[in-house]
């Protein structure tokens, strides 16, 4: 039997999700809950739905698994419209993951994680096999499974929430705000967990939450959504933070997104500028050769080892000497990973009152040096579009 | 209203549940006054055995019909939101009525004996059982049953799967007290010549103390008999009460 | 023996007729239903009295200061199970017959309930609302008498209800202990007939909804409105 990651990998499935002018109207109401939305979720991609409270965003969520009846138009998953089936046995291949959580408070964990499968007829053994699996795959140790949820904090539950909605290998999964009733740093972890997760399973997601950096953190595409689910911007968070379609978007991201695009970005992502290198022993002329050159881009010379490993900051006194000595003047200061968030590397930077911070590979060598300068830059140029990475391998923690 | 004419009404009504006491040789005397006679308890402890299994018989037939009945009902009532008022309102007049004067009303129609001693103690056993069930089923969590229609269970589904299992201790607690109001009210059925423990606290024993209070502690054991056994059926059916945070 | 008619119980209850068992004595009438039935009222009222007078303040100050659930639960469900015919036999042979004697033992079986549901109710209460008025400065009295029991009413009403189904219920058989109540009619059928049996069976009914109906609607008056919109 292969092991549960891979196992978990090779079966899971994913479908798109497609909006095609979906209605959601309460009878009585002047305007629909949710009016004519189109929108489509590539499989394996998470789309988060954002927005005040009111505009439809759980609505809509709810129009998939029809825990919320469609008015007009579809939803279809893959190809099929979820009209087609029974509401039970629709919601039965589609993962639900509510705020409250809702586990039932008189079945254990494995039979709480276990309640699709039996729904679906699955023999004994291998539900408790999957419920030992998925526990696993959310970190929770799998002697928990004999317990009650009122013996699990919040966190666990939450957790519980997810493998439960996965235990059945859905197409799709629907979250609603998960995440909403934990404590912020809880938060943080359950958030960068899922991430993990969805690195390895790779299902269609449909997230709703009222939380515009939870949604840029987790989301591979985001729809900012207003009053009668109306899609004011539907793009990935990078378009989100750089190019807001209208006010409301923009109001809603908020006024430090360029802060917030730093979130989002490693300091290997950009171009890094170079210093001279110098080494223990070396003719101090060369170095101020390599100084007096014209393209140089920043005007200290850097110590590094043999192995290319910074150790300071060459002065004017250290250069005064014939040869380099091997001990520099100036302290290192703080040094960057090229794996750092930029915006982690930032804070570094200010904090260190340094103007410039070398940064090293994964083996500790130099690998360029970083500046605020460098970053403005770049925030300012047209090429910061880069690449969007999905939000699984986004820098999270 | 003397003592005669209150012998003689009770010897008709009674009817042949009117009992010789035993011979006089017996220190204990009617109408002496004492308050409990060890000695005729010890010769005559055997006499309450078949009362006692008739209050058993009775009570047990008329808690389970009432069970049956009130159960079906929340169950009706828990899907029809709006029959909930005017079933709680039924099964509450139902309760009002004295048990005495319900007995006597239905006589017209069943007469006397066990059947109607049953139909009137079912009767009273709706309200409590009905309302618990109620009370059990509203108090499932919403997020439970959220979870569970939006994971896939039908509605029947959810409700003998999750509301159910989750109202038992409510239900469980509306039968202990239907259960012990009917032991205890099923002592009257002997006006209507459906024979129980009330046997024994009636007719010639009434003057007798020793008698009823035998009887009655009879029914107090019996009580408490019914009370463990739904408390360790509760214990039984509801594990994850215990369950505390570790 | 000829079953009775509804109609001729209620022929019975107005106008005196020959009663078909005594041969030929009139009994019944409207009178005589008015005596029993003000006599079964006035046991009842006088053993609710006593009942709450002991009940009301002892349930109010246990639950007030959160002590003694097991004894008033304990008592509450005592009392549902103590047979009544034996409260009245067993009144009637040691300690005596007569109002004053019944009044108490019925005053007992209704103090269960209200007992119990006046710790209950007074327990319901949410502590933060109690913890505020504290904190205003309220004695603790204040608290019990404007803020506790005003919540409490619902519950505590249902109490007094229960007390009263109870207290009827077992006037009904006074008579046994030299009461006179509409239970005379009921178990002197040698004496009353077949009409008087279900003319006092009627009337025992009626009775009791009706002060079931009072109470209700006592209810209504006392809860406050806020208490309403949270109601069932």
């Amino acid at each position: 039997m292969p092991s549960g990651e891979t196992d978990a990998q090779s079966r899971s499935g994913a479908s798109s999700v497609r909006y095609e002018e979906a209605t959601k109207q309460y009878p009585g109401t002047a305007e629909p809950a949710v009016d004519r939305l189109t929108l489509e979720v590539p499989a394996g991609e998470i789309c988060v739905l954002v927005g005040p409270s009111g505009c439809g965003k759980t609505t809509a969520m709810r129009m998939v698994n029809r825990t919320v009846e469609i008015s007009s138009g579809d939803v279809l998953i893959g190809e099929r419209s979820v009209r087609d089936r029974e509401p039970a046995q629709l919601r039965r291949e589609i993962g639900y993951v509510i705020q409250q959580v809702g586990l039932f408070p008189h079945r254990t964990i494995t039979e709480n994680i276990g309640a699709v499968p039996q729904l679906l007829g699955w023999k004994k053994d291998r539900i408790r096999e999957r419920s030992a699996e998925l526990l696993e795959l959310i970190g929770l140790d799998p002697e928990l499974g004999d317990r009650y949820p009122a013996q699990l904090s919040g966190g666990q539950q939450q957790r519980v929430g997810v493998a439960r909605a996965l235990a059945a290998d859905p197409l799709v999964m629907l979250m609603d705000e998960p995440f909403g009733a934990i404590d912020p740093i809880n938060r943080e972890r359950l958030q960068n967990e899922f991430l993990r997760l969805q690195a390895e399973i790779r299902k269609t997601v449909l997230f709703v939450t009222h939380d515009i950096d939870e949604a840029i953190k987790l989301g591979d595409r985001v729809a900012v959504l207003r009053e009668g689910g109306r899609v004011e911007q539907y793009a990935t968070p990078a378009e989100l933070l750089m190019a807001p379609a209208t006010e409301f978007v923009e109001d809603f991201v908020g006024a430090d997104r360029a802060l917030k695009r730093l979130a989002l970005m490693r300091v290997g992502d950009i171009n890094l500028w170079e210093a001279p290198l110098a080494h223990v022993g070396q003719a101090t002329a060369e170095v101020r050769a390599k100084l007096a050159a014209p393209d140089v881009e920043v005007p200290y010379p850097l110590l590094v080892d043999g192995e290319r490993r910074p150790l300071g900051w060459l002065s004017e006194r250290d250069l005064s000497a014939d040869v380099v000595p091997s001990r520099p003047d100036s302290p290192l200061g703080p040094v960057l990973e090229r794996d750092d968030v930029m915006r982690d590397a930032l804070a570094d930077l200010l904090q260190g009152q340094s103007q410039y911070a070398p940064v090293v590979d994964r083996e500790g060598r130099i690998a360029g040096v970083l500046s605020v300068e460098i970053i403005s830059e770049f925030l300012a140029s047209p090429e910061a579009k880069s690449e969007e990475q999905p939000a699984a391998e986004r820098p999270h923690g | 209203m003397g003592s005669p004419l209150l012998l003689a009404a009770a010897g008709e009504v009674g009817g042949d549940f009117f009992r010789e006491r035993s011979s006089g040789t017996l220190p204990c005397q009617a109408n002496e006054a004492h308050l409990f006679c060890w000695d005729w308890a010890r010769e005559n402890l055997d006499r309450y055995g078949t009362p006692t299994v008739q209050h058993l018989e009775i009570v047990l037939i008329s808690v389970l019909v009432g069970f049956a009945i009130a159960f079906a009902l929340a169950l009706i009532a828990h899907r029809t939101r709006w029959l909930q008022p005017p079933l709680l309102t039924a099964t509450g007049v139902l309760y009002t009525i004295p048990s005495i004067a319900f007995f006597f009303l239905l006589l017209p129609v069943t007469g006397f004996g066990r059947d109607t001693a049953i139909i009137v103690l079912s009767a009273y056993t709706l309200q409590i059982i009905y309302r618990n069930t109620m009370l059990g089923l509203n108090n499932v969590p919403d997020s439970a049953k959220d979870a569970a229609r939006g994971m896939g269970f039908t509605e029947r589904q959810v409700l003998w799967k999750v509301e159910l299992p989750l109202a038992v201790p409510e239900i469980i607690a509306g039968l202990r007290v239907a259960t012990a109001s009917t032991i205890a009210i099923a002592t009257l059925v002997v006006l209507i010549s459906a024979g129980g423990l009330g046997t024994e606290m009636y007719g010639s024993n009434f003057n007798f103390p020793t008698a009823i209070i035998i009887a009655a502690a009879i029914i107090g054991l019996m009580v408490l008999a019914f009370d463990l056994l739904f408390l360790t059926a509760q214990r039984l059916m509801t594990p994850w009460r215990k369950a505390r945070p570790t | 023996m000829p079953l009775a008619s509804f109609s001729g119980a209620i022929e019975f209850i107005f106008s005196s007729q020959e009663s078909n068992v005594t041969g030929g004595k009139e009994v019944g009438g409207f009178d005589k239903s008015l005596e029993l039935l003000i006599g079964h009222i006035e046991v009842t009222v006088l053993a609710l009295a006593i009942a709450l007078i002991v009940a009301l303040p002892l349930g109010l100050y246990l639950g007030h200061i959160g002590k003694g659930e097991l004894f008033a639960v304990g008592i509450g469900n005592a009392g549902r199970a103590i047979p009544e015919l034996a409260v009245i036999a067993l009144v009637a042979t040691l300690i005596g017959i007569g109002m004053r004697n019944v009044a108490p033992a019925l005053a007992v079986l209704g103090i269960a309930p209200i007992l119990v549901n006046t710790y209950v109710g007074v327990r319901q209460v949410d502590s933060a609302v109690v913890d505020a008025a504290r904190g205003m400065g309220m004695s603790e009295m204040k608290i019990i008498r404007k803020v506790e029991l005003p919540l409490a009413i619902p519950t505590v009403m249902g109490g007094i209800r229960g007390a009263a189904i109870v207290v009827v219920a077992t006037a009904t058989i006074a008579p046994l202990a030299g009461v006179e109540t509409l239970g005379d009619f009921i178990l002197n059928r040698n004496v009353y007939g077949e009409n008087g049996l279900l003319a006092g069976a009627i009337l025992v009914a009626l009775l009791a909804l009706t002060i079931e109906g009072l109470l209700a609607l006592l209810q209504r008056r006392l809860t406050s409105d806020g208490l309403k919109l949270k109601t069932v």
